[in-house]
């Protein structure tokens, strides 16, 4: 200590240099800061405006007896909406089905996507006719390809149905289940192909070639260069589409309006939220929709290391 | 280095599948949409009576290009401003140090998974008090606060790849700040904000459930959910043939659209800038 | 945020137009005449619009009616109409109700009750069933615009006497079928309204009811277990279309229209529809009544139709209520009738020369009219409705006894808005 204080002493301009480096340090970073906060502050400001109070009021009302027919009648009930739900075999067979779609269509769509990305990317031959026929199935109206598939799919109507011997695949639940996954799919992989062909683009040249002239076949270069580098776009891409996947309505709805079995968590909160009018099931269908959602985006963040931009 | 033939006829054959998978049901919905009615049972891929009539019809009135219009004014401001936002928000993010960074990925990841359906209602009935139901503005501002969170995320995870020290190096170069950015960070920004607008601007152009619940006449009602009003000769029956016409209508300003921003990816990526 | 150039200046224009518009409606408290609000669905056949514009000139400068278009879809309808009320919205007065939401519309306090002389001037001359849809705890809600109902559609080229019953016409198409000739029972079989009301027509048929009279319970019992083996008869046999699961009314006119059928259940929009698509087919297309369940007993086929009411929150109830009536008037249900296809409520059209042409099968929908059923009036309905379509759908899948008392369970629990629906 006595030493220290010595040294201290005895090295007088080194040391208020050095305090002096720390002032300027926090300054900077303070500085630094303040431009973080201001360059964030437009964007939190929008969404909390928009978005913060509507989600207060959902899981407000979802403790709640609320007929919307009835508003002088809505009185607290805590839990019990959730115990409802919970209880419900609707639920539950909502739910598989949602999981089975999402898993089944967003694998293919990485797989498909991936392959799409590399085309789109590389190939050699009217690259940037390709990119823009590849994007045209995000570009269409969900619902009118929704139109365009079950037409093509009903008997004596539809050109696919006519190659399945005119069977009615939207009538029976897994056929049913395999063209809606079917419309999914063909719907977003040019989404997923566009992040992923973006992730592609920064993979830098040199790395590749110089794996190509130690003797690495296009195969190991893509798995072993390649792949590990496109990590945080893979994770991003694969984050926002099972997000998405997971509340499939639109395709459903306009396929089979969730008929025979093929309802989705998203179908059952329409059905209750505006067909029955009841906001504190429909509520708390939304609510547990989310938390399912943020247990997904958990085990994505947690586990496989989506690395939440920033936070490293 | 030259490609090989077996290369080529990879990548000629690759193209000519990828095409086939992707136009197939597009040219199906075209085909539906030159079908006369009373053909629309036929199920030939091509029509075996041909007709503009669908076409004609759509048009007849202000029911249809009124809502064309709104979709695209509402996207492109929507898109322009959530992306800037976000951009903003994104290179705090990817650069910055500043406490709040998980918070704010945390409430983006919120927002957007949150369940739309649980929140058309209370958008509906703030809007309504606020006197901004029915209007662009009404709908402007709910996507730019749903298209932010994929913008953030996008953006930040591209920001955080490019090499920021080629930035120093510019300036140490001569280059002022600006210079620096300008030609040095901005083109590989390109990619990333270019891909974040293209997939902002089709959520927007998508969208249903906000514009169905937050209009009431063709004001401000886009165009998907303009086709829920589509009605076919009588009340029972389903206007495929309409339906399909306007999917045609309102997916060609998208191939434009498309056409002209890849372009723009292109550049962004030949422009020699990671070649270090 | 500025747009640039000519888009700027077309953006511009048609917001001013809009808002000069909304201006120019709203200049009513001034002393010109009011705006009234019709909320209708978007009536492909012009007959709507022509009502509106010849209401609006005979008020005399009293009132302009404006007729504002809703989703095609009845769901979608009743949606955003339910989303405003709920809300209060005053911008609304007139609405085209479809006729099973009265009951819900009147308990939530939504619409305002017809009485005295409007009362009156809308039951002289109106049907009786149709009335009863507006009725509600024995008042009296909306006025019935227009009815629909359905009749038994057949070739006479592949059938020369039409069937009576279910069992008959089943027995018809399955001999069709062993003679390879088109033979298919067009129904609407899919998870939506149209198949509740398919099984409401049968119970009704067979002497049965879905609710107890007071409507606080469900009645079903032997008559819904016959209703359902029929529907379970069809679901099996050859005749059904192999789409029947996934068929609403439209799917069941291209079936029908493209050859495959011999019979079918549906709507008169088919007729003008199958003259103009198929006249090959058109020159055997026949009708006759809707098939009962017992032999000699004629069926009571479940009506649809549109009643208008008037909104609680309309800021002008009176002369709404008049421009309710005039819409609904004797001229304007006959240009519906001839131009639209929708049968009229009011009794005396029936008998009018000037419907004939277009409407050949006049006697048989007047009848089928007078001998309807409704479906269960109450303010749950939608549960119920739900509930059910959920059951019989696909008929395939019925097993009578077993989906009986499922049913009664979950009504019984719909009525009370308990649980989940599917």
């Amino acid at each position: 200590m006595t030493t220290q204080r010595t040294e201290v002493v005895t090295t007088g301009e080194p040391t208020t240099a050095k305090a002096k480096h720390r002032k300027q340090l926090s300054e900077g970073a303070r500085a630094e800061r303040r431009l973080g906060w201001l360059l964030c502050a437009p964007a939190v400001l929008v969404m909390i405006v928009v978005a913060a109070f509507p989600i207060i009021y959902a899981v407000w009302l979802s403790l709640q007896r609320y007929d919307l027919r009835f508003p002088a009648q809505a009185h607290f009930i805590g839990l019990s909406n959730y115990g409802d739900v919970l209880s419900s075999p609707y639920w539950w067979h909502a739910l598989w089905v949602t999981l089975v779609i999402t898993v089944v269509s967003v694998a293919f769509e990485f797989v498909l996507g991936m392959l799409l990305a590399i085309l789109m990317f590389r190939t050699l031959f009217i690259r940037g006719t390709m990119r823009t026929v590849s994007l045209i199935p995000y570009g269409i109206v969900t619902v009118a390809a929704a139109y365009g598939w079950q037409y093509a799919w009903t008997p004596n109507t539809g050109y696919l149905s006519a190659l399945f011997n005119n069977s009615a695949p939207l009538t029976k639940t897994g056929t049913a289940l395999a063209i809606i996954i079917l419309a999914e799919v063909w719907k977003t992989v040019p989404f997923m192909a566009l992040l992923l062909m973006a992730g592609l683009s920064l993979v830098p040249e040199d790395l590749t070639k110089a794996a190509r002239m130690d003797g690495a076949s296009a195969w190991q270069r893509f798995m072993r260069v390649t792949l590990p580098l496109m990590k945080p776009a893979i994770l991003v891409a694969l984050l926002f589409r099972t997000l998405d996947a997971f509340r499939i309505f639109d395709n459903i709805y306009i396929l089979t309006a969730g008929g025979n079995g093929t309802y989705s968590v998203s179908i059952l909160g329409y059905d209750n939220l505006f067909r029955a009018l009841n906001l504190g099931i429909g509520s708390a269908i939304s609510i547990l929709i989310f938390i399912c959602v943020a247990i997904i985006a958990f085990i994505f963040i947690k586990l496989f290391g989506a690395a939440a931009p920033g936070t490293d | 280095m030259a490609a090989t033939a077996k290369q080529k006829s990879g990548w000629i054959t690759a193209n000519v599948v990828t095409i086939l998978v992707m136009l197939i049901p597009v040219v199906w919905i075209f085909s539906l949409s030159f079908k006369d009615p009373s053909t629309i049972t036929d199920p030939t891929f091509f029509p075996k009576k041909w007709t503009w009539a669908n076409y004609s019809g759509i048009f007849n009135s202000s029911d249809f290009t009124r809502p064309l219009l709104n979709s695209i004014g509402i996207g492109l401001i929507a898109t322009f401003i959530s992306v800037v936002l976000a951009s903003l928000a994104a290179y705090a993010v990817a650069r910055l140090k500043f406490p709040g960074k998980s918070a704010l990925i945390g409430m983006s990841l919120m927002i957007a998974m949150f369940p739309l359906i649980s929140l058309v209602t209370p958008l509906f009935n703030i809007e309504r008090s606020l006197g901004i139901f029915n209007t662009w503005i009404g709908l402007i501002i709910p996507y730019i606060a749903f298209g932010l969170p994929l913008g953030i995320y996008t953006l930040s995870a591209f920001f955080r790849e490019i090499p920021w020290e080629l930035e120093k190096a510019a300036k140490m170069d001569g280059a002022t700040p600006f210079q620096a950015f300008l030609k040095v960070i901005a083109p590989l920004a390109a990619p990333g904000m270019v891909t974040t607008a293209i997939l902002v601007f089709l959520f927007c152009w998508n969208e249903f459930l906000l514009a169905f619940t937050l209009t009431a006449t063709i004001a401000a009602r886009t165009a998907p959910a303009a086709l829920a009003f589509f009605t076919g000769s009588s009340q029972f029956a389903v206007p495929t043939g309409s339906i399909s016409a306007a999917a045609v209508v309102i997916t060609i300003p998208i191939i434009i659209f498309v056409l002209f921003f890849q372009r723009r990816i292109v550049a962004g990526l030949t422009s020699g800038a990671v070649k270090g | 945020m500025r747009i640039k150039g000519p888009a700027a200046g077309m953006i511009g224009a048609l917001l001013t137009t809009t808002v000069l518009a909304a201006c120019t409606a709203s200049n009513a408290a001034t002393g010109g005449p009011v705006t009234i609000n019709f909320y209708n669905f978007n009536d492909p056949s012009g007959a709507v619009q022509t009502a509106v514009t010849n209401c609006t000139q005979q008020s005399g400068g009293k009132y302009v009616i404006t007729y504002n278009k809703l989703p095609a879809a009845a769901d979608d309808q009743r949606l955003q109409m339910v989303r405003r009320l709920a809300a209060g919205d005053t911008s609304m007065d007139i609405l085209g109700l479809d006729v099973t939401w009265p009951p819900e519309f009147a308990e939530a306090g939504w619409i305002l009750p017809w009485t005295g002389t409007y009362k009156q001037q809308a039951e002289a001359g109106t049907l009786a069933v149709p009335l009863q849809t507006a009725t509600w705890k024995g008042q009296l809600y909306a006025v019935p615009y227009n009815s629909n109902t359905q009749l038994l559609w057949y070739r006479s080229d592949l059938v020369k006497t039409p069937p009576t019953t279910w069992d008959q016409m089943i027995s018809d198409a399955e001999q069709l079928a062993k003679e390879g000739k088109p033979h298919l029972i067009e129904i609407q079989g899919a998870q939506y309204e149209g198949s509740t009301v398919w099984f409401n027509t049968l119970i009704s048929s067979a002497g049965g009811s879905i609710l107890t009279p007071n409507a606080q319970a469900a009645s079903l019992g032997p008559p819904a277990v016959t209703a359902l083996s029929i529907m379970k008869k069809l679901g099996t046999s050859v005749a059904a279309d192999p789409s029947l699961p996934v068929q609403m009314e439209d799917q069941n006119r291209l079936a029908m229209e493209a050859g495959t059928a011999a019979f079918e259940l549906n709507y008169p929009f088919v007729y003008p529809s199958m003259k103009t698509n198929n006249p090959e087919i058109f020159k055997n297309f026949k009708w006759a009544l809707y098939p009962g369940v017992k032999p000699g007993v004629p069926a009571k086929v479940t009506i649809g139709g549109i009643d208008m009411a008037i909104s609680k929150y309309s800021p002008h109830p009176d002369q709404a209520f008049q421009a309710a009536l005039c819409l609904r008037d004797k001229e304007n249900q006959l240009n519906a009738a001839v131009k639209g296809g929708l049968p009229p409520t009011l009794e005396s059209l029936y008998s009018d020369p000037a419907m004939f042409p277009s409407y050949p099968f006049h006697a048989e929908i007047l009848s089928s009219l007078q001998t309807a059923s409704v479906r269960p009036q109450t303010p749950a309905y939608q549960n119920v409705s739900i509930v059910i379509s959920h059951l019989v759908s696909p008929p395939s899948g019925i097993d009578p006894p077993a989906t009986e008392q499922a049913m009664a369970g979950q009504i019984n629990d719909a009525l009370v808005s308990k649980g989940l629906i599917p």
